[in-house]
C-alpha cells in the first residue's frame, strides 16, 4: 500500500517548509520590525488615555459589595495604584480580536468589581511574580497582560467577548486563550505546543492550569495536582494504573509529566525524549546497554513487551508468559507446544516453560545478555 | 562517582562546576521552568499523601472565588475548578518584605492485619511508627519576588522525600532534593541459597551443589524462612535554571540515583520437562546494586521570530555487581546413559554492564507570517559500554560426554573459562543515533490551519562480536554453563571445522546489532466549523527500515479524524476515529543464517539437513501486516452549577495478516465521572471504569521426531511434516477489568470529614483450541484429560476504604484521625500450587507469588501545626 514514496514525501515537506520560510519571511521581518508583538495590541490601535481613574470608577457599579474597603490590611490589596496597566517586564498587553478598540483601564478598575478574585489571584505564584515584576520595572502588571484591555468590558461587563476569558461560557477562542499565554511562555518547554494533540484538539492552557487561585502549590495547576489534572480527561489511563502491575503512580511517587510533556514534544504520545525507549531508559539506565547480544524487539521498543499503563500480568507484560513469547518464537521442539493447564504447579505434568516466572527463568537476560554464552539470554 | 572501570568520562566534577557556576551568575529578568523537559522527579508524595501537599490545601476559602457569580467557573473543557483553598498570607520575617508560613505534620502510624502483603506494600514501606506527614516551609517577598520553600514527608527510612527550593520569580531557580522510593516485588519469597543480595549464591550445607536430591532440595525450601524481595530507589538532585543575558536563559541540572537490593531472577542447567530427574531450573535471586548519574544541560533564547534551544542529557549507568554466580544442587546425567564424565554444578549470569549515554539536541522555531511556525529539532545521540567480558563458563575439570571412541563430546573447561577463551576481552559496544525533525505549521485564517511534519530517526548498532576461541579454534560458546552438552551428546554450543563431530552444529557465531531508521511524514489540517466545533483530518506515513530483521521495510499508512465541539449541549465532546494499515516488502522468516554457524566456512550439511529456524509462516507481530482501527470520544458534560459528568468511550480493533504468530487484538472500554461541589465545604466525586480486551494468537508444534533425523526438518511451511496443521494450534488472552471509586469530603467548620472507597477487580482467562492433540506439550493419557479450554481465571482484586477526621482545635493546632482498610484477592495460574510446595522434581522456584487473600489496615492520628 506504499501511496506515495519516501522521497516524494521528503521532497513535498522540505518544500513546504522552505517555501513556507520563504513566502513568508518577509511578512515575518515586518511583524519584527513592528513596534508591537505578534498578538498584542496592533501598533495602528493607539490606547486613549483620555480617562482617568476616577472617571472610570464613576462608571463601574459598586459590585464589590465593599470587600476592598473589609481588607484594608490585606498585603495583596495594597499593591494597586492608579496607573494603567503595564507589562511583566516583556509582557504586553494582548490584543482582543473581540473588541479591538478596547483600552487598558488598570487593575485597581478590575478590581473595583473583581475583588474576590484579585485575592485569591494573589495567592497565585503566576500573580506573585507580577508584582514581583511591576516592582522592579515599574507600576503594576495584572489584569490585562492576560485578559487584554478591559475598557469595552468594563462598560458592558456582561457581553461575552469584550475581555479575554478563559472559561468555558467564554467567547474568546482556545488559539487566543494560548496566544496570551504564550506571549510570555513561549520556547523551552513548550518550543513544540504548535501542533501537538493537545494543540490541535483544542485544549487551552486553563484546561490544565489556573493562574487566578492557589489550586496547587506549585505548577499553578487546574486541580490539585498533576495527576488529578491528567485524569480530568485521561481516566482511562488513570485506571489502568491499578492494575497489579503498574508503576508507582497511585502511590504519590510519579506524575504523568514524569514521562510525557503535555506542552508538546516531537513525538505523538508526548514523550519527553526522542523514542519511547529513551524516555524508559531515563529510570532504568541498566536496560540502556547495548548488550553484546541484544533481543531485537526490545531494543526496538519496550512496548512490545510492555504496557507501561499498567497490566494485570507481572512487571507489565502486554500478555501472560508463555503467550507473549510464544507470539514470536516457533523454531523446533520445545518453544511451540501449546501450553495448556496440565502443565500448571497442579496440573499432573508440571512444566517450567509455564510455572512462575516460565520462559524467563532461564532466558532470564532476556533485555539483553553481555556474556559471551548468552546469544540465548540464558546467561 | 563515575570513575569505574576506567574507561569513560568522569562528569560530575564538571557538571558541579558548572552548576556553581551558572548558580553565581548575574541573573537578569526573565526566566521560565523547564520541568516538563526533563524525564523524572515532577511528583513527591507517597501512600500517606498522593499530592505530596494535601495539608496545604484544607480548608477551602468560604467566601470561593467571586462575588459577582456562585460557585466556581469551568476549564474551556467544562471541568469545575475547584475552590480555593484558604492561605494565610504569611506571617512577617523581622522588619523587611519576607513573609513566611509553615505547616508540621506529624504522628503516628499503626500498621495491621497483613502488613506483609505484596500488593498493600508494593510502593509503599507501612511500618508501625512515628511519621512526618507533612513539613513546608515557605518563605516570600513580595517586593523582590525572591523566595526560599521546603518541603519534606518521611513514612520511613525508605519513604521519604525532601525538597529546598529557592529563587526569584522571573529570575532564577535553585533546587536541591533527597527522595527514597520503595519497590517491594515479593514478600513471600523463601530462597535455599546463602549470599541473597549478593553476587555469590551458595547452597546450605545440608545440600551438595551438582548431588542433592529433589526430596532433599524440598525439604529445604520447605523449612526455608520467609524474605522480602525488592529494591529501594535512592535519588538526590540539584539544579538550576536561570537567566544567563538577556533573552538567554540556562538550566543545569543533576541527579544521583541509587538503586539497592534484590529481585527475582532465573538460573538455568538444561531443560528438566523431558528429562524426569535431570537438568535444573532454579528461581535464584539477583543483586541490585545500581547508581545512575544523569546530567542535564539546555540554553534557550525566546525571541519574538527565534526560538532557539540546545540541551545535553548525559546519563552514566554503573552496576556495582557485573555478574551473579549461583550453585545448583540437582545432579545431571546423560541421556545416552555412558558413565557421567561431567559435573555440571555452577552457573553465572552476566549483569547488566556499565553504560554511558550523551545525546545533544538542538530545537529551532521561527514565527512566519500567516500564523505560521517552521521548527527544526535535530539530535545526535550515543550509548556505549566496554566492559570486561566474563568467561564462557565457570565450570572445572571436563564438562560434555564421552560416549566411545572416537564419539568424545567432551570439552575442557579449561578452555573455556578464562577471558582467553573470547576474541576479545571486553564488549566494546555502542549505538549511536540520529534525529531530525522538521515541521512547518499555518493557520493562515482562525478558520483554518494545517501542518506538516518530517521525522527521521536512525539506531545504528555498531557492536560486532564474534563467538571464537583462539584457545581451541572452535566457534560458539557454553550452553547453560555447559549443562546442556553434558546431558544432550554434541549441544554443547560448540561448532568446529576441524571436527566431524562439530562440524554441522548450528551454534549462534555472531551478535545480531540490530537497528533501524524511521522515517514519518504527517500532514494535518484543521477546520473551525462555527465559533466551538472544530474538524481535523491527519495522514500519517511510517517508513520504517529494521536492520537484520525479516523485514527490511514496514510501511505504516494511517488516517485520523478529530471533530470537537466545545458546545453539544453544552458539553465539550472530542472524537477521534484513526485506521491504520501497514504492510512491508517479502516477509522473510529467516534473515539469521549470517549469525550462525552456517555461514563459517567448514560447516558441513548434515544428511538429513538443516532444521529451519522457524516456520515460514510466523509473521512476528512488530513486522506483520495489520489493518488497525481506534476510536476515542470524551465527553465533558457540566451538569448544573455544581456538578460535572464525564464519561469516555474507547475501543480499538488490530488485525493481523498472520496464520502463525499474533492475530488479533480488541480493546473496549469506558468510564463514567460525577464530580460535585455544591458549596466550597462539601465535594463528592464517584467513579466507575470498565474494560474488556481480547488477543488472539496461533502458533504451531513442530513434529519433534524429524528435528536431527529426518529431511522433513527443512521444510518451514505450515502443512509440511515439519510443521503440520494437526500440530496448529491457538490461545486466547481476554481480560476483564472493573473500576469504581467514591470520594466524600464535609467540612463541618471545625471538623472536617473525609471519605473514599476504591475498587479495582481484574479477570484474566487465557483460553486455547487446537488442532489435535499433537499440539500440546503433553500428549499422554493423563495430561490430555487435564488439558481442558483454558487456564484457571486469574484474578486481581483490592477494596480500599479510607476514613478521615481532621480537627481544628485552636486557629493554628489541628489534629487528624485516619484509617485505611484494604482487603484483596489475587490468584495466578502461574503460581498454582506453590502455596504447598515450590519444588517440583529438578525445578526448585522462590517466589509463592503474591497472597491470595489479605486484609490489613492503618490507623493514624497527627498533630498539625501552623507555624
Amino acid at each position: 500500500m506504499r501511496v506515495i514514496s519516501p522521497f516524494l514525501a521528503v521532497v513535498a515537506c522540505l518544500m513546504l517548509g522552505t517555501g513556507g520560510l520563504l513566502l513568508m519571511s518577509y511578512g515575518a521581518q515586518a511583524q519584527q520590525a513592528a513596534p508591537a508583538p505578534s498578538g498584542s495590541v496592533p501598533a495602528d490601535h493607539v490606547f486613549s488615555h483620555q480617562l482617568s481613574q476616577s472617571d472610570i470608577a464613576r462608571m463601574l457599579p459598586a459590585t464589590d459589595m465593599g470587600a476592598n474597603s473589609t481588607r484594608p490590611h490585606n498585603p495583596h490589596s495594597a499593591a494597586m495604584g492608579d496607573s494603567t496597566a503595564t507589562p511583566f517586564d516583556a509582557a504586553s498587553i494582548p490584543a482582543n480580536p473581540l473588541a479591538p478598540n478596547a483600552d487598558p483601564v488598570g487593575a485597581k478598575t478590575c478590581v473595583a468589581c473583581h475583588a474576590q478574585e484579585n485575592v485569591q489571584a494573589s495567592h497565585s505564584l503566576h500573580v506573585a511574580s507580577f508584582r514581583a515584576g511591576a516592582a522592579n520595572s515599574g507600576p503594576q502588571a495584572a489584569c490585562e497582560s492576560c485578559h487584554g484591555p478591559g475598557s469595552e468590558h468594563a462598560k458592558d461587563p456582561t457581553a461575552p467577548g469584550k475581555i479575554i476569558a478563559f472559561t468555558h461560557d467564554a467567547k474568546t477562542s482556545p488559539q487566543v486563550q494560548a496566544g496570551v499565554c504564550l506571549s510570555c511562555h513561549a520556547g523551552g518547554a513548550r518550543q513544540h505546543w504548535i501542533g501537538s494533540i493537545h494543540q490541535t484538539r483544542d485544549l487551552s492552557c486553563t484546561d490544565c492550569h489556573n493562574p487566578m487561585a492557589k489550586l496547587s502549590p506549585e505548577g499553578v495547576l487546574a486541580k490539585s495536582s498533576i495527576n488529578e489534572v491528567c485524569s480530568t480527561c485521561h481516566q482511562d489511563i488513570r485506571a489502568k494504573f491499578n492494575r497489579r502491575s503498574h508503576m508507582p503512580l497511585p502511590e504519590g511517587q510519579m506524575a504523568c509529566t514524569d514521562c510525557h510533556n503535555p506542552h508538546g514534544s516531537i513525538t505523538k504520545p508526548l514523550l519527553k525524549t526522542d523514542t519511547v525507549n529513551e524516555t524508559c531508559y531515563t529510570c532504568h539506565a541498566e536496560k540502556r546497554g547495548p548488550f553484546l547480544f541484544e533481543h531485537a524487539p526490545v531494543r526496538a521498543n519496550c512496548l512490545n513487551c510492555h504496557d507501561v499503563h499498567g497490566s494485570n500480568q507481572q512487571t507489565l507484560l502486554v500478555a501472560p508468559i508463555p503467550m507473549l513469547c510464544q507470539q514470536c518464537h516457533t523454531m523446533t521442539r520445545h518453544p511451540n507446544d501449546l501450553q495448556t493447564r496440565a502443565g500448571m504447579g497442579t496440573g499432573p505434568s508440571p512444566d517450567e516453560r509455564l510455572m512462575g516466572r516460565g520462559c524467563l527463568s532461564c532466558h532470564t537476560n532476556i533485555h539483553g545478555s553481555n556474556n559471551p554464552s548468552g546469544p540465548k539470554f540464558h546467561k | 562517582m563515575l570513575a569505574l572501570k576506567g574507561n569513560r568520562t568522569t562528569p560530575t566534577v564538571a557538571a558541579l562546576g558548572l552548576l556553581i557556576g551558572l548558580s553565581g551568575m548575574q541573573v537578569a529578568s526573565a526566566s521560565d521552568t523547564s520541568g516538563t523537559m526533563r524525564v523524572g522527579d515532577m511528583q513527591y508524595g507517597n501512600g500517606l499523601d498522593l499530592r505530596g501537599w494535601t495539608p496545604m490545601l484544607h480548608p477551602a476559602d468560604p467566601d470561593g472565588m467571586s462575588y459577582l457569580h456562585p460557585g466556581m467557573l469551568r476549564t474551556p473543557t467544562g471541568a469545575l475548578y475547584p475552590y480555593p483553598p484558604m492561605i494565610d498570607a504569611g506571617k512577617p520575617l523581622g522588619s523587611g518584605d519576607w513573609t513566611y508560613s509553615g505547616l508540621l505534620e506529624f504522628g503516628y502510624l499503626h500498621v495491621g492485619g497483613d502488613r506483609n502483603a505484596e500488593y498493600f506494600r508494593q510502593y509503599d514501606d507501612w511500618k508501625s511508627s512515628a511519621v512526618l506527614g507533612l513539613f513546608a516551609l515557605d518563605f516570600n517577598n513580595r517586593q523582590t519576588g525572591s523566595y526560599v520553600d521546603f518541603r519534606g514527608s518521611r513514612v520511613s527510612g525508605n519513604d521519604q522525600f525532601y525538597r529546598l527550593r529557592g529563587g526569584k520569580y522571573g529570575s532564577y531557580r535553585i533546587e536541591g532534593f533527597y527522595r527514597d522510593m520503595p519497590h517491594t516485588v515479593s514478600t513471600s519469597a523463601y530462597p535455599i541459597w546463602n549470599g541473597i543480595g549478593g553476587t555469590d549464591l551458595t547452597l546450605p550445607a545440608s545440600l551438595l551443589a551438582g548431588a542433592s536430591t529433589p526430596a532433599q532440595v524440598a525439604a529445604v525450601s520447605a523449612a526455608a524462612p520467609r524474605r522480602s524481595i525488592g529494591l529501594v530507589r535512592t535519588r538526590a538532585g540539584l539544579s538550576y535554571e536561570g537567566t544567563l543575558y538577556r533573552n538567554w536563559i540556562g538550566s543545569a541540572a543533576i541527579t544521583n540515583e541509587k538503586r539497592s537490593g534484590t529481585r527475582l531472577w532465573g538460573g538455568s542447567m538444561f531443560f528438566n520437562y523431558p528429562f524426569p530427574d535431570n537438568g535444573g531450573v532454579l528461581e535464584t535471586v539477583r543483586p541490585i546494586d545500581f547508581r545512575t548519574t544523569d546530567i542535564n544541560l539546555s540554553v534557550r533564547n525566546v525571541g519574538k521570530l527565534w526560538h532557539f534551544l540546545a540541551t545535553y542529557n548525559g546519563s552514566f549507568f554503573r552496576n556495582h555487581k557485573n555478574h551473579l554466580d549461583f550453585e545448583s544442587p540437582f545432579a545431571l546425567w546423560n541421556v545416552v546413559g555412558t558413565p557421567q564424565v561431567a559435573n555440571i554444578e555452577n552457573g553465572q549470569f552476566s549483569l547488566e554492564p556499565n553504560n554511558d549515554y550523551h545525546n545533544i539536541r538542538l530545537d529551532l522555531s521561527r514565527e512566519l507570517k500567516g500564523n505560521g511556525q517552521f521548527t527544526i529539532a535535530g539530535a545526535w545521540g550515543t550509548m556505549r559500554q566496554n566492559d570486561a567480558l566474563l568467561p564462557p563458563t565457570t565450570c572445572t575439570g571436563t564438562g560434555g560426554i564421552f560416549i566411545a571412541p572416537p564419539v568424545d563430546y567432551t570439552f575442557q573447561c579449561a578452555n573455556w573459562n578464562t577471558t582467553g577463551a573470547l576474541s576479545q576481552r571486553s564488549a566494546n559496544a555502542r549505538i549511536d543515533t540520529g534525529l531530525l525533525d522538521a515541521r512547518v505549521t499555518f493557520r493562515p485564517t482562525p478558520k483554518f490551519g494545517w501542518h506538516a511534519n518530517l521525522r527521521w530517526y536512525r539506531e545504528d548498532n555498531k557492536t560486532r562480536y564474534l563467538a571464537y576461541n583462539p584457545l581451541t579454534g572452535q566457534y560458539g560458546y557454553i550452553s547453560e554453563n555447559g549443562s546442556q552438552g553434558s546431558i544432550v551428546p554434541g549441544e554443547t554450543g560448540i561448532f568446529d571445522p576441524t571436527n566431524p563431530l562439530y562440524q554441522s552444529y548450528m551454534v549462534s557465531v555472531r551478535n545480531v546489532p540490530f537497528g533501524y531508521t524511521d522515517t514519518i511524514l504527517e500532514l494535518a489540517t484543521d477546520w473551525q466549523i462555527g465559533r466551538k466545533t472544530s474538524l481535523g483530518v491527519t495522514y500519517t506515513y511510517d517508513h520504517n527500515q529494521p536492520k537484520y530483521r525479516e523485514r527490511k521495510r514496514v510501511d505504516d499508512q494511517r488516517i485520523k479524524f478529530d471533530w470537537v465541539s466545545r458546545d453539544v449541549i453544552g458539553a465539550t465532546v472530542r472524537l477521534s476515529w484513526e485506521y491504520a494499515k501497514r504492510d512491508g516488502d517479502k516477509y522473510n522468516y529467516d534473515p539469521y543464517a549470517q549469525f550462525f554457524s552456517e555461514s563459517l566456512p567448514g560447516y558441513v550439511e548434515p544428511a538429513t539437513g538443516v532444521a529451519v529456524h522457524t516456520v515460514a509462516d510466523m509473521r512476528k507481530y512488530d513486522l506483520s501486516d495489520r489493518t488497525e482501527s481506534k476510536a476515542r470520544a470524551i465527553v465533558t458534560y457540566p451538569w448544573g452549577e455544581s456538578a460535572t459528568l464525564s464519561a469516555t468511550f474507547y475501543g480499538n480493533r488490530d488485525n493481523y495478516d498472520a496464520l502463525i504468530g499474533r492475530q488479533d487484538t480488541r480493546t473496549t472500554g469506558s468510564t463514567l465521572q460525577w464530580d460535585w461541589q455544591p458549596t466550597p465545604a462539601t465535594t463528592m466525586n464517584v467513579y466507575l471504569g470498565a474494560e474488556t480486551s481480547r488477543m488472539g494468537i496461533s502458533n504451531v508444534a513442530d513434529n519433534e521426531a524429524l528435528v536431527g533425523a529426518d529431511i522433513g526438518q527443512t521444510d518451514p511451511n505450515l502443512g509440511g511434516p515439519l510443521y503440520p496443521y494437526a500440530n496448529q494450534w491457538w490461545e486466547f488472552d481476554r481480560e476483564r477489568n472493573r473500576n469504581a471509586g467514591l470520594s466524600f469530603s464535609h467540612d463541618f467548620s471545625r471538623v472536617r470529614f473525609d471519605l473514599s472507597y476504591n475498587y479495582t477487580g481484574s479477570l484474566g482467562r487465557v483460553g486455547y483450541d487446537y488442532a489435535s492433540l499433537a499440539a500440546l506439550a503433553y500428549k499422554g493419557a493423563d495430561a490430555a484429560a487435564a488439558v481442558g479450554d483454558g487456564f484457571p481465571d486469574n484474578k486481581y482484586r483490592t477494596n480500599t476504604l479510607d476514613l478521615g477526621m481532621s480537627f481544628s482545635l485552636t486557629r493554628d493546632v489541628g489534629v487528624r484521625v485516619f484509617g485505611r482498610y484494604q482487603t484483596g484477592a489475587f490468584s495466578d495460574w502461574h503460581y498454582a500450587g506453590f502455596n504447598d510446595t515450590l519444588s517440583y522434581d529438578h525445578r526448585i522456584y522462590t517466589d509463592k507469588g503474591g497472597q491470595l487473600h489479605y486484609s490489613a489496615s492503618l490507623v493514624g492520628v497527627m498533630l498539625n501545626l501552623k507555624l
